[in-house]
């Protein structure tokens, strides 16, 4: 528990700090608006109207979504047993090698599919 | 963190029987030689790749199941319980499981059930393109073998946490097959969708359960959940929420009213050899995992959960029963039709003895293969739309084809209990469990309902064989070899099971009288 | 009280409070930026509570991906940025009575359920990555490996359902899919 403490600490350090600038920024600076100022400020192209209703919109970022959170959740996964590894022995690596083969077969899957090309 | 491990001790290396596990294993590894199929196979030879290995894994799978006859052992560290009851309704899914694959496996271009490619939008002009080139979308395979693969472990589950894993592995590939009908696109992706979403809230109450049976027992394991329960005094609040909570996901994918809604639109939309393997498959599966939490984990307080199955077995048959009769549709009225043999089956359940195990093993192995015929015979009559599976369409059908329309009509009375049929048999079987187990009342609406049952089945008969044809009514495709032995066996196991009942009612009782392992 | 029960109290107050805010706010990425809050706070109790990995999977998998996720949505549909009146519905009263009533269930049966316990967390605690290895990847093997059975089957279903087949290379050379973006090559 007590190798939280530190992580607690740097949390609140970086939370006040940035209390503090938000709060110094409203309090001291000049208040003079005008158009290019409320522009969001580089962040990329300008917002394109969306049609009415939402429209479609190309199936390929879902399939990324799902890639990117399948993989999360073996990621995870890692975790304990990169922690445990020792304690564990050769059947650990065996386990572990099995489980992500199974995500890898998904993976050739997705490969021969075309999942991966953007188009 | 670094003192800690060194404190710890090196683990043991768990303890996996495999033999036991076997059958699991050859359908997950087909699940999985499946996908690698799809990966590396052309496309134009998948379908032929694909339907002998799912067949011959499967007999392999059988054979694996009936070598382990007479194991009772709890294997892979506790999380898998091998026993009679459990390898009865393993052996009964796999062989479900081979008779929906022949119906999976019919693939020619006018009468394959599956879409010609999901991704398409339909209506579209990539749509036609696919319908025109014949294509058919093969990951029906791989994601059946992920389902049939989840259903085996689903009984089997030792603790509820495997337990949950299994009800997702069989779930998920359910959902996504429920979506890919050739016919009727749409109907079919509002199935899966409804499917999906009721299936993730029922999930998610199965998961509250788990959670507050821990908090109550300390422990998901079903057997020290039994433990708990016979030593428990005091509080038990936890205990009876978090059970009515598992019952609530587990009803849910037997379809017991009132977690019922879905079973019609899902069995109506999707492609029939899934309802087949649904209607089949999944219900085994659920009762068996329903069995294995009702009988092992809270056998000690079935005084507190048989009130509420005696109600939720009488409401089920009394509604699927009743409601079935309004049905115009084929699969919607058989949809309803299971909703009420749930019920029946449920009555041997609440008997919560060997007699009551055996008999619901009885029931659910007559029960499935006159689901799968039946199904098996809604995919050949067809109009130029697909399947007509409206009941005005298929009036005067006993006149045009009788052999088909008889073979429908054998299943039917089956269903509706007439002697000479499994379904008798299997009726009696539970109707005498649950009387012996004193649960008289609840046999008397079971035989009413069956009497209401019997109505709206004959019903479809007598539009078959006493109406007109229509016509431009539907026409009778002949069954290739597969679906033609689908039907085939669909009609031997009624028919024997009906007149020469005996050696299935021992097996079943064999299997049963051991109980489930603890 | 100890420190930790005030630290603990605190936690639950944030995440009850920006829970609230998810479902009371009139802006979509707002409701989605509270959410992380409530998720932080809620891995936060988690780690007070020594349950170490739940804590991190909180924060990889539910603050890492699925806010992310629901964020992408807001962007890809109807992106609505800034206040979005139709947020609500007439049912916001049923809605209001049945999580209420909800939450009142669970708030008796929890505190009927656990009012005296007290649970000796063990030393290292249960909850800890180490002590959670060790029993994955031993008592809990089979449910494990299973798992990724049903990773597999999930991104299987989603391929099916979001991918046209396109000719892997090697097999057709002739037509690739550039050249008819909305019919893709087939042999």
């Amino acid at each position: 528990m007590n190798l939280y403490v530190p992580i607690a600490v740097l949390a609140l350090i970086a939370f006040g700090f940035a209390m503090f600038s938000l709060v110094a920024s409203t309090l001291a600076g000049p208040k003079r608006f005008n158009r290019a100022k409320s522009e969001a400020y580089e962040c990329g192209i300008e917002p394109t109207p969306q049609p009415v209703g939402g429209g479609r919109f190309p199936v390929k970022y879902y399939l990324t979504a799902m890639l990117f959170i399948v993989f999360d959740i073996e990621i995870i996964f890692l975790y304990p047993w990169a922690v445990t590894f020792d304690a564990l022995g050769i059947f650990g690596l065996v386990e572990m090698v099995l489980f992500i083969v199974a995500v890898l077969v998904a993976y050739l899957y997705v490969w021969r599919r075309g999942g991966l090309e953007w188009e | 963190m670094n003192s800690q491990l060194l404190a710890q001790s090196a683990v043991q290396a768990p303890h996996i029987e495999y033999g036991q596990l076997a059958p699991m294993l050859i359908v997950f590894g087909l699940a999985i030689a499946g996908v690698l199929v799809e990966a590396f196979v052309p496309r134009r030879a998948r379908s032929a790749v694909h339907a002998p290995l799912t067949l011959v894994g499967l007999a392999a799978a059988f054979v694996a199941t009936v070598l382990q006859a007479g194991t009772h052992h709890v294997a892979a560290e506790g999380a898998v319980g091998v026993d009679g009851p459990t390898l009865f309704i393993q052996g009964t899914i796999i062989a479900l499981a081979f008779v929906s694959s022949l119906l999976i496996a019919e693939r020619r271009p006018d009468t394959s059930a599956f879409v010609s490619d999901a991704a398409s939008v339909p209506g579209t002009q990539e749509e036609r393109e696919s319908l025109v080139a014949g294509d058919v979308q093969t990951e029906v395979y791989p994601l059946t073998m992920f389902a049939v693969g989840g259903m085996l472990l689903f009984p089997a589950a030792n603790d509820l946490l495997t337990m949950f894993v299994a009800l997702e592995v069989l779930s998920l590939p359910l959902y996504v097959l429920c979506g890919l009908a050739r016919r009727r696109r749409l109907l079919s992706q509002e199935a899966a969708v409804k499917y999906f979403l009721l299936g993730a809230f029922s999930s998610a109450f199965f998961l509250y359960g788990i959670a507050m049976v821990y908090g109550f027992a300390g422990s998901i394991r079903l057997s020290e959940i039994a433990l708990a329960v016979s030593h428990s005094g005091g509080n038990e609040t936890l205990l009876l929420l978090g059970l009515a909570l598992l019952g609530m996901g587990l009803l849910f994918k037997l379809g017991a009213v009132p977690f019922h809604s879905w079973k019609p639109d899902v069995y109506q939309g999707a492609p029939t050899p899934i309802t087949a393997l649904m209607g089949s498959c999944t219900v085994v599966a659920a009762f068996g995992a329903l069995l294995r939490v009702l009988y092992v984990g809270f056998g000690g307080m079935q005084w507190d959960w048989r009130p509420f199955m005696w109600g939720i077995a009488i409401l089920t048959m009394v509604i699927g029963a009743i409601v079935a009769i309004t049905q115009a549709d084929v699969k919607r009225m058989l949809a309803y039709s299971s909703i009420a043999h749930a019920g029946f089956v449920l009555t041997g359940v609440i008997a919560s003895s060997s007699q009551g195990l055996s008999s619901t093993l009885f029931y659910l192995v007559a029960y499935g293969f006159t689901t799968v015929g039946a199904f098996a015979i809604v995919t050949l009559v067809r109009d130029a739309a697909g399947e007509a599976n409206h009941l005005s369409r298929w009036a005067g059908l006993g006149r045009r084809s009788p052999l088909v329309a008889g073979i429908f009509a054998f299943f039917l009375l089956a269903f509706a209990g007439i002697p000479l049929t499994s379904g008798f048999t299997g009726k009696f079987a539970v109707f005498a469990a649950a009387v012996a187990g004193g649960a008289t009342p609840l046999v008397i609406v079971g035989v009413l309902s069956s009497a209401v049952a019997a109505f709206f089945y004959v019903r479809v008969i007598v539009v078959m064989f006493f109406s007109d044809p229509n016509p431009d009514g539907p026409t009778v495709a002949a069954p290739s070899l597969l679906t033609g032995a689908a039907v085939a066996v669909g009609v031997a196991v009624t028919l024997v099971l009906g007149v020469l009942p005996q050696p299935a009612l021992d097996l079943a009782a064999n299997a049963a009288a051991g109980l489930f392992v603890r | 009280m100890t420190p930790a029960d005030v630290v603990f109290l605190f936690l639950g107050a944030v995440t009850l409070g920006s829970a609230v805010l998810v479902v009371t706010t009139r802006q979509l990425v707002h409701a989605a930026l509270w959410l992380v809050v409530t998720f932080g706070a809620l891995a936060a109790s988690y780690l007070l509570l020594t349950a170490e990995f739940v804590a991190w999977v909180q924060v990889l998998i539910y603050v890492g991906a699925v806010v992310v996720l629901l964020l992408f949505g807001i962007m890809l549909t109807r992106a609505p940025i800034g206040r979005s009146e139709g947020l609500d519905s007439a049912n916001r009263p049923v809605a209001i009575a049945v999580a209420a009533a909800t939450a009142a269930l669970l708030v008796t049966v929890v505190v009927a359920g656990f009012r005296e316990a007290y649970v000796e967390l063990g030393d290292p605690p249960a909850g800890t990555s180490g002590q959670m290895g060790a029993s994955i990847f031993r008592t809990w093997v089979l449910p494990f490996e299973v798992l990724s059975l049903l990773l597999l089957a999930a991104l299987i279903g989603a391929i099916v359902l979001s991918r046209r087949e396109i000719q892997p290379p090697g097999e057709s050379s002739d037509e690739r899919p550039t050249e008819r973006p909305t019919g893709p090559g087939r042999g």
